[in-house]
């Protein structure tokens, strides 16, 4: 992490069009399944139609005389191997606690059997006539049940690894105290305490998971994925199938969405399998039915927050307890659990008492997984919500008593070396915070203080206005690393090649236009390549808002040291010594002399002049710290007391992620974050049958936001400096969604006076609640 | 999406060819117009695929009876017709412009959408509210029917061997309003309402008004309309409406909503529609 | 059985299932920019035109087009010569991920042929089915007013 004075920049801080933008709106085939391969077989799944139960026989012969079917798999005829299905560095803390095909299955949608077959058509009738019988084992559906004594154990079996207690269906579990809590709590002038649900929601990217596995010709497994974590399906499939790693080669082209449902290694493994066992090309791609029933889903929590704080509003104790719904498997059960403290506790350190303690349960519904916020949504869902009911009881503004306790530069909580990576973190710093400055200009954009003097009201439509802070990190500290390539072509052009993984969030662009910045070049000169193992040096790929910062600063580093080794051709060109040269506008000037020599002369000297040598470097960076970005959220809701229904009538949100390397792209992921939050606060709720089946897989009643519920977004960036960052930037991928929920929620509860603690916030929910409240006031 | 199992697609040239397709595959025909919910379903028992949209039936008219809809016309083209905007207040475009998104308007049909009828859809219970009448054609003869007779009987049995030719929405001298509440924009109906009234003298000389997505198809409620005749139309009156609704609805639970804030919303949705009609009838 | 239609201007003449999506068919075809993202209608992304107005290629069997113009977003411009539109999108930042803009691109298209200056809620209405979960729809909502500036000051027609 070079250090690098604030200067005039040319390319960072610049909104240059997007790397892969035009390519894209001209409808290139980028995409996964954009490349026909001739002869590919495709690949179909039996789901399991029962939430929990044994597989006492699975007879496939009929299935097998079904004209072009090619391969059949199931528990009778792959290895069993155990891993997780999380795309996490190794060894991940996640549980092994899945294997390809399993004798038992452990929710509606998990996988029984896989077929390749020449077409569709003969792949949907095999599974049709794949005979398999089920021993129906009693199923639980929620974490009181899968805690309560006697409950059926889900994982049960004895080869798996890294799970808290398989016996009372713990995957994951955790309790740290600080302090003294219950000391803290009997000083403290005023406690609050709220307990807020989240439900199952997923991420619903627009592109559906699908993979192509194949051998190449030199009999090598090619696997092209929209994935977030090429390398780490590389290494996973490795071990799940005993390829070498070094026979493996993952493509990811682009990515039709993410939000962490890619952050996971679903169907690669089975591709790859079925390729392995037909030595045919094999595409798969799932319905997007089967990405509602047989994918990740986010963190379904209860998250209990109780606060105590001294009269002048300084908190004093803070208890924080998750209890996660993890689904059948435990992949980023633990992870998520780690962060919903991790991430909001330290926002408040004052509190010199914390406890936080949770768990991540087991349960027959779908597997939740990665999920853009990860943790961190779910723990300022209670937070936030426990925070407003604390200002109400001190009779002091929400704002004030944020500023009263939030965190600054030069400080530091406890709760960074308590809790890491679902195991112990480290120290840190916070070295930039912009977060006071965050909560003046939302203030004034939303008009807080005279809208919360002057609630309005307009018939049935109570108005209110409501606000949350919240913090995320820039990657995960002690595990990330990315690396980068930089090459220089001898017209004084470059390729960058990175193992970072754009999703959609631009991070090509951003990569690029670090590079471009320490080579003095604009950003059309670099061409970036990423994500393909062959060809890129390792990154650990998309997730946790690490691209710009960890992946970010490992580009800074490569640039730096080609930018050397330019300097070094020039100065045998120019025959002066290097310091007193300076790189920019696609040439090296000599300070001294005014001469100059052009990047083209350069490449074309070290290609084939004289001291012949690519110029070239790899750079790495693992992440010491991850600094977290801020930021500070404001509803205006307008709620029908006939109805029910909630409008957002206007969201601010405005954040600190250090300086943003590209304005218009920081934006774009605060306001596509903020209307999935709004997604969750009013309607977002996958529903399940008594039997445990999703029972809205589809988006004509999964409802995500449309343009028209989108309400009048400000995206506003308050620039801090972070030293540690590229250019002082910090990330800003996921923070943007753990506001609107409680945002909305205290809105509501200014407007009306209910406190809606279980989202979504429907207008039943909201109805009810108003009627309880009349209730109440007569009785 | 492949709907598994056809065999062949035909161009139908008039409704007569049409129906003779349609005897000759022998259940296994199926009539498309905009082919949105055939499209949509996994059926596979189907050989015969029958388009009517050139069958000539893709038409709005005016004539003494009332407004003549062709059952190919598409939603938008009901939707953007100049005589569909002056219809009853214009509650034809107040309803279709919430009814989906406009690609699926450009194909979807008013005659399909008669047809599939599903309980949570909004046009079946505006055509109930207005009274609209259905006229088919089987093999041997053509008949008709009010939509909201039609509903009573197992009418998707009549359509098996039947093509709908056309709506007829009688006019009105009044005004008809509709409102619906979904999830979201684009959104199926949670409840949805269709209500009409027209003043003589200063008082109501009809009502009508259908409310559906309860979670059954829209209905019209006799005992509502009834009550308004003769009455003057105010706030009272609305609020009146709104208790009685409240009592007397039939509604019922679904995953969407339950019958509880069905029932209460019900009322709050009557009273805002027939306040605003009456609010549009005097003017 | 074999269909006659337009695509992109250009005549086709092709074998197809009588019970094939319109969506299977133009993949097939090559035209890549035709994306599934839920098969149902519902999301938007396999959006292409039918004489000129949207409809969803993934709810439309193949024979309809019998006869008529199918305008994918190859039809619309290239890497080398992008239509205005597509421009627009790229510098308002509306493309994030890219997966849902083709279907935002040619609902656009069509909407600024019926309404070449729309008001901001008219882009919305019109837009309204076509799913988008990046960019909060925000910066595509820019890109068709920026475009629709740009129609009306004669940069394109």
């Amino acid at each position: 992490m070079a250090v690098i004075l604030k200067a005039k920049r040319e390319v960072v801080g610049q909104n240059v069009l997007k790397v892969d933008g035009l390519p894209l709106a001209t409808g290139q085939p980028k995409f996964t399944l954009d490349m026909d391969l001739p002869g590919a077989l495709v690949g179909k799944i039996l789901y399991s139609p029962y939430a929990h139960a044994e597989i006492v026989s699975i007879d496939t012969s009929e299935a097998e005389k079904v004209p072009g079917v090619a391969c059949i798999l199931h528990y009778g005829n792959v290895p069993r191997v155990p891993y997780t299905t999380a795309g996490q560095g190794w060894p991940e803390p996640s549980p092994y606690d899945t294997v390809l095909f399993d004798k038992k299955v452990r929710y509606v949608g998990d996988r029984v059997a896989a077929v390749a077959a020449e077409t569709e058509e003969a792949a949907l009738e095999a599974l049709r006539k794949i005979k398999v019988e089920y021993k129906v084992l009693p199923a639980v559906f929620t974490v009181e049940e899968a805690l309560a004594p006697g409950a059926p154990i889900i994982h049960d079996e004895e080869d798996a690894e890294g799970i808290y207690d398989a016996k009372r269906n713990i995957a994951a579990a955790v309790d740290v105290p600080i302090g003294n809590i219950e000391k803290g709590f009997a000083e403290s002038d005023v406690v609050v305490e709220a307990t807020c649900e989240l439900p199952y929601s997923q991420h619903a990217a627009m592109e559906p998971h699908c993979v192509i596995a194949y051998f190449d010709e030199d009999g090598r497994l090619v696997i092209r994925s929209s994935t977030q974590v090429p390398f780490h399906i590389r290494r996973v499939v490795s071990r799940v199938l005993g390829i070498p790693i070094h026979r493996i080669r993952v493509v990811k082209p682009r990515i039709g969405g993410g939000f962490g449902s890619k952050q996971e290694i679903i169907l690669e493994p089975v591709a790859a399998a079925l390729a392995l066992r037909t030595g045919r090309p094999v595409k798969m791609a799932l319905s997007r039915e089967e990405v509602f029933v047989s994918t990740r889903t986010i963190h379904p929590a209860k998250v209990r927050v109780k606060l105590g704080a001294k009269k002048d509003g300084t908190l004093h104790a803070i208890e924080l307890e998750a209890i996660l719904n993890t689904g059948a498997y435990g992949a980023h059960g633990g992870t998520t659990l780690y962060n919903v403290g991790s991430k909001a506790l330290p926002l408040y350190n004052k509190a010199r008492n914390l406890r936080f303690h949770g768990k991540a349960v087991y349960t027959n519904l779908p597997v939740a997984g990665a999920y853009r916020g990860y943790g961190a949504n779910q723990g300022f869902f209670g937070l936030e919500i426990a925070m407003d009911m604390l200002a109400e009881k001190l009779g002091m503004d929400p704002i004030e008593l944020r500023l009263r306790n939030h965190i600054r530069t030069g400080e530091t909580s406890p709760i960074f070396e308590k809790l890491g990576e679902g195991r112990e973190g480290k120290p840190q710093v916070i070295r930039s915070c912009a977060l006071e400055e965050c909560l003046r200009i939302g203030a004034e954009r939303i008009g807080w203080y005279e809208k919360r003097r002057n609630p309005r009201r307009k018939g049935p439509w109570a108005y209110g206005v409501g606000l949350a802070c919240a913090m995320q990190g820039s990657g995960i500290t002690g595990v990330d690393m990315a690396a980068a390539t930089l090459i220089m072509n001898e017209d004084g052009s470059f390729r960058l090649l990175v193992g970072a993984t754009d999703l959609g969030t631009g991070s090509d662009t951003v990569l690029a236009q670090i590079a471009a910045e320490v080579l003095g070049v604009p950003v059309e000169k670099i061409s970036v390549y990423s994500s393909d193992t062959d060809f890129t040096p390792f990154d650990k790929g998309a997730y946790a808002s690490s691209t710009t910062y960890v992946s970010g600063n490992a580009v800074l580093k490569a640039a730096e040291e080609v930018k050397r080794q330019i300097l070094e051709v020039a100065s045998e060109i120019l025959e002066e010594p290097a310091e007193g040269l300076i790189l920019a506008g696609g040439k090296v000037v000599s300070e001294r002399t005014g001469r100059e020599v052009s990047l083209s002369e350069v490449g074309h000297r070290a290609f084939y002049v004289a001291n012949q040598r690519q110029i070239a470097a790899t750079a790495s960076f693992a992440c010491p710290e991850s600094p977290p970005p801020f930021a500070a959220f404001f509803a205006e809701v307008a709620v029908d007391t006939e109805t029910g229904i909630v409008r957002v009538e206007k969201f601010v949100v405005v954040a600190d992620c250090g300086q943003p390397i590209h304005p218009k792209l920081a934006e774009g992921q605060l306001e596509g974050a903020v209307v999935q939050g709004i997604g969750h606060a009013l309607y977002e709720e996958m529903l399940f049958s008594e039997r445990g089946s999703t029972v809205n897989s589809t988006f004509f009643d999964y409802r995500i936001p449309t343009v028209l519920d989108v309400p009048e977004i400000e995206a506003i960036l308050v620039p801090s400096d972070e030293p540690t960052g590229p250019f002082g930037a910090k990330s800003i991928a996921e923070v943007g969604i753990d506001g609107p929920v409680p945002a909305i929620s205290n809105a509501i509860y200014h407007a009306v006076g209910v406190r809606l603690t279980r989202a979504p916030f429907t207008p039943e929910r909201i109805l009810a609640a108003l009627r309880t409240k009349d209730k109440e006031r007569k009785g | 999406m492949r709907l598994r199992g056809v065999l062949r697609f035909h161009w139908a040239r008039d409704v007569d060819e049409a129906l003779s397709l349609l005897r000759a595959y022998e259940g296994k025909g199926a009539i498309l117009a905009g082919g949105v919910d055939l499209a949509r379903s996994a059926r596979t028992d189907i050989e015969g695929l029958i388009d009517i949209t050139g069958t000539g039936l893709s038409y709005v008219r005016e004539d003494p009876k009332g407004l003549r809809i062709g059952a190919t016309t598409t939603l938008s083209e009901l939707l953007f017709h100049p005589l569909s905007r002056e219809y009853a207040g214009g509650v034809i475009a107040e309803t279709l412009r919430l009814v989906a998104y406009p690609a699926l308007r450009n194909v979807a049909t008013i005659g399909g959408a008669t047809v599939s009828a599903h309980p949570w859809a909004d046009i079946p219970t505006m055509l109930v509210a207005l009274g609209a009448e259905a006229r088919w054609r089987n093999e041997e003869k053509e008949e008709k029917a009010s939509v909201e007779e039609l509903y009573k009987t197992q009418f998707r049995g009549i359509f098996r061997e039947a093509i709908l030719l056309e709506l007829v929405l009688p006019h009105w001298d009044g005004v008809f309003v509709f409102e619906k509440i979904g999830r979201n924009a684009g959104d199926i109906a949670l409840l949805n309402v269709c209500a009409g009234l027209g003043l003589r003298e200063g008082k109501i000389a009809w009502a009508r008004v259908a409310v559906g997505a309860r979670p059954e198809r829209g209905e019209r409620l006799p005992w509502l309309e009834e009550m308004l005749l003769g009455k003057e139309p105010d706030e009272n009156l609305w609020k009146k409406a709104e208790e009685e609704v409240k009592e007397r609805i039939k509604v019922g639970s679904d995953r969407r909503a339950s019958g509880e804030w069905r029932r209460e919303v019900a009322g709050v949705l009557v009273r805002r529609t027939l306040a605003r009609a009456a609010g549009k009838a005097v003017k | 059985m074999k269909i006659y239609f337009e695509l992109n201007g250009r005549p086709q003449y092709v074998e197809v299932e009588p019970g094939e999506s319109l969506l299977s068919l133009l993949r097939r075809l090559g035209m890549k920019s035709v994306k599934e993202g839920c098969g149902t209608g519902e999301c938007g992304v396999c959006t292409v035109l039918l004489d000129g107005k949207p409809i969803r290629s993934c709810i439309t069997f193949a024979p309809k087009v019998q006869g008529k113009r199918v305008t994918t977003l190859e039809g619309l411009g290239t890497l080398e010569d992008p239509h205005p539109l597509q421009r627009a999108f790229v510098e308002a930042g509306a493309v994030q991920c890219g997966f849902c803009t083709p279907g935002m691109i040619l609902t656009a298209y069509a909407l600024l042929q019926e309404n070449p200056a729309p008001a901001p809620y008219e882009v919305r209405e019109y837009l309204v089915g076509n799913l988008c979960r990046c960019t909060g729809y925000k910066k595509i909502v820019d890109a068709v007013l920026l475009a629709a500036k740009w129609k009306r000051e004669g940069r394109w027609r």
